[in-house]
């Protein structure tokens, strides 16, 4: 526990905290305005398919509505989340502190394991806050827009609870591609762009599979860390899609791996 | 050989083997406590590769390093028991001194008081709450030296600590190692510097091309590179000197400054030679061989880099 408060400390005592909430404040509450203003203008146009429209119409039930606008801030929290935790890796690296660090406590599984804990407080922490402001923001939102608050239903608790989830696993994610990409602006940057453009581009390809090749490899793109966060919370089940606890599953495949993986090659390495 | 106390560094066979070099080949040596050790090598002659390997951060290749019979990985507190010095660069850019070093005391739980008690005594106290990359070279080696005084340890390992400090901090680390060791402690300490190794060293550890090459007292290994210490004579009266000098079998070389330099004849019977030949003489010092010397006679042709 001790070793985790000194992960803590050490996030504390740079200035990479605040820039990061500089940069998450004005993009969560740009998410909380787009979705206010998806709903308030959005209708099922005419020349969609009939699974588009399936889609869309579930996408509008209240509830959904309700479960997405709760959960306001998942995308770009997330990605901070992300960024935090493995800068939490490479910085060591990046400013050969890791010498400092495995001297003060040459059990090395025991700092990853710290880091890991440090960096699923820090998304705890943020999934509170942008869950706490939802909460009061988002009954107002649904006023406007002639909707119940739905606070009473089930569906929207586990939404949030999910939510989380995601931001936990997203943040051991996060430490284990730290150690598998050491160096600070290759993790970043890769981790960013596969997280901002990956959804997209791995759509297009699976589509393009899909048309070309056969219709099952649909089901693969649950595989795609991306695309399985965004099955497990998509709220309640939306039609064409496999269940979501399927991309539950994945994505804690992905945070065990990675988790795992990044141990054992800490442990193995020289530091020098 | 005797068992190894707690404090005592013991290296045994030790080897590390890189893709293409043999950076520790077979290298074998002990660090008593009480003493300061310099640990002593050209370029590239593997002594940082030791140390790491010492404090577990490089897996060795084959053989050892521990402190007693006990791995670095293997100390139960660490931190109280050792202390290293490894490089000047090591925090973080936008940490302050002294919050570096109460990271350290966190994860090592010692009092964060402590942090400010070894800004004290390495004199960083006015700079504690600048951050580190506003530290000159110097500080951030003092800022070193303090992370390993925090949890007052009894072995003390430092890699080319006098790097960067200018001639008062190296008085004031010498003054500092050798009241460490003087409280029982084991200081290990690389350099360069063997001037300063020379006025610092209680016992040295020379290697070369990653294998021992000479291992002892500081004494006792300057004996061995110059044959018998010189003594230094100056006398008006040169050839007279010079004559009843030759009768005590001793070597006479002039010195360009018009003194002698005698090799093979203690200064107490030089003195005395002089008084029963009514030779006059201004001065008289035996000069101890030079580690600067020895250390190039023993290490030549064992090129550093490779
Ligand atoms: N990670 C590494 N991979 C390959 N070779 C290495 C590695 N680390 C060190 N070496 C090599 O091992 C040899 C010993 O290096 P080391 O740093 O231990 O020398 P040193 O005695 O500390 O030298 P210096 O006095 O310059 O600090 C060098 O030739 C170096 O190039
Ligand atoms: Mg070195």
């Amino acid at each position: 526990m001790s070793l985790v408060n000194a992960e803590l400390f050490k996030v504390r005592t740079t200035s990479l905290w605040w820039i990061m909430g500089i940069i998450l404040l004005p993009l969560y509450a740009a998410s909380v305005l787009a979705n206010w203003a998806q709903y308030a203008n959005s209708e099922v146009t005419g020349d969609t398919t009939d699974l588009q429209a399936q889609q869309i119409q579930a996408a509008l039930q209240p509830i959904n509505v309700a479960t997405s606008l709760y959960t306001s801030g998942q995308y770009f929290g997330i990605l901070i989340v992300l960024l935090l935790s493995a800068i939490i890796v490479t910085s060591e690296f990046f400013h050969l502190t890791a010498t400092t660090t495995f001297l003060t406590t040459p059990h090395r599984e025991a700092v990853i394991l710290a880091k890991f804990g440090a960096a699923v407080i820090i998304a705890a922490v943020i999934w509170l806050f942008t869950t706490v402001v939802n909460l009061i923001v988002v009954p107002l939102i649904l006023g406007n827009l002639d909707l119940p608050t739905q606070l009473g239903e089930p569906a929207v608790w586990r939404a949030i609870g999910l939510n989380a989830l995601a931001f936990v696993l997203w943040a051991i994610l996060g430490v284990g591609a730290g150690v598998l990409i050491r160096s600070q602006i290759a993790a970043t940057l890769i981790l960013a762009i596969t997280y901002v453009a990956g959804t997209a581009v791995v759509s297009i390809i699976f589509a393009l599979l899909t048309n070309f090749v056969a219709e099952w490899i649909n089901n693969l793109q649950v595989l795609v860390p991306t695309s399985a966060s965004q099955l497990m919370i998509s709220g309640t089940d939306l039609p064409g899609s496999p269940p979501q606890w399927v991309g539950a599953i994945v994505l804690i495949g992905y945070a065990v791996v990675t988790g795992l993986l990044g141990t054992w090659i800490t442990k193995r390495r020289d530091i020098s | 050989m005797s068992r190894p106390g707690t404090d005592e560094i013991v290296v045994e066979h030790l080897t590390k083997q890189y893709k293409r070099l043999r950076a520790v080949d077979d290298l074998s040596f002990r660090v008593r406590s009480g003493r300061v050790t310099g640990f002593l090598g050209p370029n590239g002659a593997g002594k940082t590769t030791t140390l790491r390997m010492l404090l577990g951060l490089v897996t060795p290749t084959a053989g050892t390093a521990t402190f007693g019979s006990r791995k670095y990985v293997d100390l139960p507190d660490p931190v109280r028991e050792v202390g290293a010095v490894l490089e000047a660069s090591s925090a973080n850019r936008g940490r302050t001194g002294r919050n570096h070093l109460r990271m350290i005391c966190r994860a090592a739980g010692l009092p964060d008081s402590r942090a400010d008690e070894v800004l004290a005594t390495v004199g960083l106290t006015p700079a504690a709450n600048r951050k580190f990359k506003g530290y000159s070279l110097g500080m951030k080696q003092r800022l070193g030296i303090a992370a390993a005084l925090l949890g007052d340890p009894r072995v003390l390992i430092l890699d080319e600590p006098a790097n960067g400090l200018d001639p008062e901090g190296i008085r004031w680390m010498r003054d500092l190692l050798k009241s460490l060791a003087a409280e029982g402690r084991t200081v290990l300490v690389s350099s360069h510097l063997l001037g300063e190794m020379q006025l610092l060293a209680d016992d040295v550890v020379i290697v070369a091309a990653g294998k021992l090459i000479r291992q002892g007292p500081v004494h006792d290994v300057l004996g061995d590179g110059s044959g018998h210490a010189q003594v230094r004579v100056r006398s008006p009266q040169t050839e007279q000197l010079t004559a009843a000098l030759a009768t005590l079998g001793a070597t006479v070389t002039p010195a360009p400054d018009g003194s002698l330099l005698v090799h093979g004849a203690e200064a107490a019977a030089i003195g005395h030679a002089a008084f029963t030949a009514g030779v006059e003489l201004h001065e008289l010092a035996t000069e101890q061989g030079d580690l600067e010397q020895v250390f190039l006679q023993l290490t030549a042709g064992k090129a550093g880099i490779r």
